[in-house]
């Protein structure tokens, strides 16, 4: 293996750590979203590298599943923030729970 | 003396008399309500034959040696069987033609009366339930049975005290009643319960038998039973303490005054007293008692009758008064005299309200005063019949009260309470003194002035059909001059079954019957001083004395008394504080616990809801923690 | 206990018939109001002549358990869909035939959703006469929970006062109730070293031990007594009752509360006799708590309802009281007084609610002089009421007083309290009817009719049977009376 298990191991928690950072410290729905799509793809690299370092074909053959359930989760995630955004003009994680009562459907 | 089954056709005659006045009660009720003429045909024939059934019985059993017992089975439950039956036995009979002759004579007296009234159908089948009722709670063989009749009777009583149910004040008369009497027939129950559960039956010759209760049961056993069951008979026959139901129950129409609480309800707690006599005399404590509530009952209600202005009031205290007296008579230890005393009142005293009835017919009034002024004193039948009754009220010779009266006399007299014959001595005098006093006020009547008339009833209707009202009358003052002379064959009668009546005759005080008409006259005289003389001012001694006419006027208190403890403690008390408990307590606590289940609902959904962020970093925290845990802890 | 297989299942042809009509109700369309009061009707009618069959085919001298029909369902847990009626259980069948029968036609003038409402009925009373004939635990429980449910939606749709609340409590405490039972019945099957829900099999022998019948015995009590309206758990009563449709409150508190009663004995005595012993003076003092306080509540009570409703606890106390006794005739007393109080009440709430259908108040204060307006009406209502006090020679006087006779012998305070009661009962449910019926006919109340011939019938039958049982008390008595000594026999 060109690159040792442990640089690729180190790539994916860092990439895991700046996801979750991502998540958990914007106040952005769409960025909660773009930091678990990090943490995805983080996983993702992890399971590349295990793939390529124990030959086992099955790590790459979970790689394109992480890619198809990270897709639809986002579809479905991006779906609900539209759908949040409508009614209360607000993106914010914080939000008070009555922006939402007091919304209506618009 | 060994009970006997009866032949064949005098179980058939009584099972006759007894079930006729139900059928009809049935038959009314259910059919022929709106048609008035036949349902009083239906209920006066019912009533006419229970008549003749007693009559024959009467004379067909005159020379019974034994009494007759024939009993089947109502009901089984496990070991306990409750029987039905019939004891045919002196007493019984006895009390049976009394019953069936003022039944038959008030029921064709009401022909009269309640002519026009909406409600005569249900007035004639209320009487033949009462009928029935009372029928059967005198020839029944055991203590339940009675037990039975009596609140059948109660129930009768409450339907005909509120006939007139427009009127509030008759409607809560007849509740009075029924509760008042309920509360003397709870300890009734009690007591009976607890002779059963000692005895294993209630059969009425086992009961009075000596031998066999004085086996099984302790002396305060014994006692405690009996003045329990004394407890209902305070009840049913308007004794102190629970008295004041009578009074209030003449808003029902007067025939059923005449009937129900003077001759025949009233007196069924007397009858029970002599029915069970072997019972309670087995208890001195009892008879003590008894002796002494006949003697307040007596005194008190004499003089609440004193100042009454209601001609009614006047003789339903006076039937307190007696009733009271015949309790003094049994209690003192003579049955007979109570018996006795018991008939003959049922006589006069039902005579006395039915010449009542005459009068307020016609007049429109209950006040005596105002049916003196109306021309009370033209109405001749009811004007003669009166005296008549009054006569025998104060005993009189040669009326019938005066014979029952000198037998209780003279046995209170040996029974060693000098206090009590004292008492008995006052309460005639009063007795006397206040029948005079209605005569005097309705014969001699001054003018207006007075205080405003007592209330008369509504619902009662125009004068006539007199010819069955007064015809009534001279039956029953008939009865009242003769019957007297009855007393040796009647006592021959009761004592041929039972020895206790015959032993128990009073040495023959000749001094007696002189004092005590002599005493009678005095009051008469009273009387006659005070209301009858041209120039009396209708005021008697003791209205004049303002403490006493308020004492007397309201019933010394004891309506007052009750009305207060009934809304204190029971109302206001106990009933708002269990009512309080249910709602704010146990529903409190249901309603609280549904509140609370929510709020725990809301709490938890606090920690779900809000920002999730935070929610996200304490996963992660603890799946670090976990991590870390397994790491190196392993 | 050995037991025949009848030949022909007439109890499941009396569910058949409750299921049948449900599904003729279904099968209607919803606009034809008037055939689906028929269809109720005659189904209702054909339950109330099979179970007066069985009352009278019942083979008195044999006694034990008779029509009894048996088909393995679940044969791995022991389940078996198994019925057979004996003493006790005929009383409450022929009770449920007739209060079901005049329920449904009392409700002939009911126009709001006439479908849904006769369905519902029919499946409550489904449920309520399959308990009654079930000898299978499991099954019990789910006739329990299917007579149950249905009783939300019919208060909370049909009801009147606070019907959305009262329906909720009624149904949630009901529920709570079940909940106690389940465990129960599942601790029971658990412990009797035999993977059976039979009722007779676990009857058997000395299965359970004293501690084990003690604990169980306190869930059953409790869990049924809930429905039976024990003190103090009955406040869904008077609540439920007054929300509830006439014909559901007759149906609820002539049968339902009778279920109650009817669980501890078949389920609670018969299988935890120790645990019987162990709790009988708590029973008998919650009992005569009942009594004593569903009476003096009932006095201060305005609405005519509520008054019913606590005349109910009041009475049930009475069949608390002769179970807690633990002597034949305190069965006897206590069965007899289900049967009397059921078809008492149902006749009190039939012409509460006829009072209500015309002047549309269930006010004491604004009600008075109907008699006047609508005689044949309040003697109906009179007539209840005297019932209630315990007027001999109409049903409930013979369950009264052999329950007090059977009382004072074992718990004589009780006994005592318990007979004093009956003072302060006759006042306030003479209260009740003076307030209402006597008086001077009020002016606002002037047009209105009297009941008419129709509407008369199931009030004359509930009526009727009241004095046929009142002067005929052997009747039943001997029936209750073959279950009773084979009961306490076998102990």
């Amino acid at each position: 293996m060109i690159v040792p298990l442990n640089h690729i191991l180190l790539l994916s928690g860092l990439l895991f750590s700046l996801g979750m950072f991502c998540t958990l410290a914007r106040r952005n729905l769409i960025m909660m979203l773009l930091g678990i799509e990090i943490m995805l793809n983080a996983a993702a690299v992890g399971f590349v590298g295990a793939s390529l370092h124990w030959q086992q074909m099955e790590g790459q053959a979970i790689v394109i599943f992480i890619l198809a359930v990270a897709a639809t989760e986002v579809s479905i995630g991006l779906a609900a923030i539209l759908v949040v955004y409508r009614r209360t003009d607000s993106v914010d994680p914080d939000m008070d729970a009555a922006l939402w009562e007091k919304g209506g459907s618009r | 003396m060994q009970p006997a089954t009866p032949l064949p056709n005098s179980l058939i005659v009584t099972a006759a008399a007894l079930l006729l006045p139900l059928l009809a009660f049935g038959v009314i009720m259910l059919a022929t309500r709106s048609r008035h003429r036949l349902s009083a045909a239906i209920s006066i024939g019912a009533a006419g034959l229970s008549l003749l059934a007693a009559v024959y019985l009467l004379v067909q059993h005159w020379q019974m040696q034994a009494p007759l017992i024939f009993q089947a089975v109502w009901m089984v439950s496990g070991q306990m069987t409750i029987p039905i039956g019939i004891m045919l036995d002196p007493i019984s009979l006895s009390m049976f033609a009394v019953v069936a002759t003022i039944s038959f004579l008030v029921q064709v007296y009401s022909l009269g009366y309640m002519a026009g009234d909406p409600g005569f159908g249900r007035y004639y089948g209320c009487m033949s339930l009462f009928a029935w009722a009372m029928l059967t709670l005198t020839v029944s063989s055991s203590l339940l049975q009675i037990y039975i009749f009596w609140e059948l009777v109660g129930l009768a009583s409450y339907l005909l005290i509120g006939f007139w149910f427009d009127k509030f004040s008759a409607s809560e008369a007849g509740k009075k009643a029924f509760v008042m009497t309920r509360t003397g027939d709870v300890a009734f129950l009690l007591g009976l319960v607890l002779l059963w559960l000692q005895l294993g039956t209630l059969d009425i010759p086992v009961l009075t038998d000596p031998a066999a209760v004085g086996a099984q049961l302790s002396p305060g056993m014994i006692t405690l039973t009996a003045l329990l069951i004394f407890g209902g008979i305070v009840g049913k026959s308007a004794q102190f303490p629970l008295l004041t139901w009578l009074p209030d129950a003449m808003e029902g129409p007067t025939p059923v005054s005449a009937l129900l609480h003077s001759a025949t309800m009233v007196a069924a707690g007397v009858y029970l007293f002599s029915r069970l006599f072997g019972f309670f005399s087995l208890s001195p404590t009892a008879m003590a008692v008894c002796l002494a509530i006949g003697t307040i009952s007596m005194l008190l209600a004499s003089t609440m009758a004193m100042v009454a202005r209601d001609i009614k009031q006047v003789w339903a205290y006076s039937t307190i008064s007696q009733l009271g007296f015949m309790l003094m008579g049994l209690g003192a230890g003579s049955l007979f005299a109570g018996a006795f005393h018991l008939i003959t009142h049922a006589g006069f005293k039902a005579l006395l309200f039915l010449c009542a009835g005459v009068f307020i017919h016609h007049c429109g009034t209950n006040d005596m005063f105002e049916i003196g002024r109306q021309g009370g004193r033209r109405l001749k039948s009811a004007v003669v019949c009166t005296i008549i009754g009054a006569g025998a009220l104060s005993g009189l010779p040669p009326l019938s009260g005066f014979f029952s009266k000198e037998m209780i006399l003279g046995h209170l007299l040996d029974s060693g309470h000098p206090v009590a014959f004292l008492a008995a001595a006052v309460g005639a005098f009063l007795t006397t003194y206040y029948s005079f006093r209605l005569i005097f006020i309705i014969l001699f009547p001054r003018d207006a002035g007075d205080a405003p008339p007592a209330e008369s009833h509504d619902g009662h209707h125009h004068a006539g059909g007199e010819y069955s009202m007064t015809t009534v009358l001279w039956c029953l003052a008939g009865v009242t001059v003769v019957l007297g002379f009855f007393q040796t064959p009647l006592h021959d009668f009761l004592a041929r079954t039972d020895t206790g009546v015959q032993a128990a005759t009073p040495a023959h005080h000749s001094w007696l019957p002189v004092a005590a008409c002599l005493l009678a006259a005095v009051a008469i005289l009273q009387a006659w001083f005070e209301y009858g003389r041209k120039k009396a001012r209708q005021i008697g001694w003791v209205e004049q004395i303002p403490f006493l006419a308020d004492l007397f006027g309201n019933r010394w208190y004891l309506d007052r008394l009750y009305r207060y403890l009934l809304d204190t403690l029971v109302y206001r008390g106990v009933s708002r504080l269990f009512t309080a408990n249910d709602r704010r307590v146990i529903d409190g606590a249901l309603d609280g616990l549904g509140r609370s289940t929510i709020g725990l609902g809301r709490v938890i959904d606090w920690v779900h809801g809000g920002m999730i962020q935070y929610r996200l970093m304490i996963m992660v925290a603890a799946v670090i923690g976990l991590i870390l845990f397994i790491g190196w802890g392993g | 206990m050995a037991y025949q297989l009848a030949d022909f299942p007439f109890l499941t042809t009396l569910l058949l018939c409750c299921v049948a009509g449900l599904l003729a109700i279904l099968a209607t369309p919803a606009k034809h109001t008037r055939a689906i009061k028929i269809v109720s009707a005659v189904f209702s009618g054909l339950t109330l002549v099979i179970s007066i069959y069985l009352f009278i085919a019942y083979d008195q001298q044999a006694g034990g358990y008779q029509f009894v029909e048996r088909v393995a369902w679940i044969p791995a847990l022991g389940i078996a869909y198994f019925n057979g009626v004996d003493g006790f259980a005929l009383p409450m069948l022929l009770l449920t035939g007739i209060v079901f029968f005049t329920a449904v036609l009392t409700c002939w003038e009911m126009e709001l959703r006439v479908k849904e409402f006769f369905a519902l009925i029919f499946l409550l009373v489904t449920g309520v006469f399959g308990l009654f004939m079930s000898l299978d635990l499991f099954f019990i429980f789910v006739w329990f929970d299917v007579s149950l449910f249905p009783m939300y939606l019919l208060i909370a749709i049909w009801g009147s006062t606070r019907k959305e609340y009262g329906a909720m409590k009624l149904t949630l405490y009901l529920l709570a109730g079940s909940a106690l039972i389940l465990p129960a019945i599942v601790y029971l099957v658990v412990h009797s070293g035999a993977m059976t829900f039979d009722l007779l099999v676990l009857m058997e022998g000395d299965r359970f031990t004293p501690a084990q019948q003690r604990i169980a015995f306190l869930l059953l009590y409790i869990g049924f007594g809930i429905l039976a309206g024990v003190f103090p758990f009955h406040t869904w009563s008077p609540v439920g009752h007054v929300a509830a449709p006439t014909a559901v409150s007759m149906i609820h508190a002539g049968v339902l509360m009778k279920i109650g009663a009817f669980g501890i004995l078949r389920v609670g005595i018969f299988l935890c006799p120790e645990g019987w012993q162990y709790w009988a003076p708590l029973m008998a003092v919650l009992a005569t708590c009942g009594i004593v306080y569903g009476t003096f509540v009932g006095l201060n009570q305005t609405d005519l309802k509520y008054v019913i409703g606590y005349s109910s606890v009041a009475h049930m106390g009475i069949v608390g009281l002769g179970l807690s006794t633990m002597t034949i005739d305190g069965l006897n007393g206590a069965v007899f007084q289900m049967f009397a109080h059921g078809i008492m009440t149902a006749l009190f709430f039939s012409s509460v609610g006829y009072i209500y259908d015309r002047t549309h108040t269930k006010a004491i204060a604004e009600l008075g002089g109907l008699s006047r307006i609508m005689p044949r009406a309040t003697t109906f209502f009179i007539l209840a009421a005297l019932t209630g006090i315990g007027v001999p020679c109409l049903a409930s006087f013979w369950g009264e007083l052999v329950v007090f006779m059977s009382c004072v012998r074992v718990y004589p305070v009780a006994g005592a309290l318990a007979i004093g009661a009956l003072a302060v009962g006759a006042l306030f449910m003479l209260r009740v009817v003076q307030k209402t019926c006597y008086g001077p006919p009020l002016k606002k109340f002037a047009g209105l009719k009297d009941i008419t011939a129709t509407l008369a019938v199931p009030r004359i039958i509930l009526a009727s049977v009241i004095v046929l049982f009142g002067l005929f008390p052997g009747l039943l008595f001997d029936m209750i009376n073959t279950a009773t000594m084979q009961l306490i026999g076998l102990r």
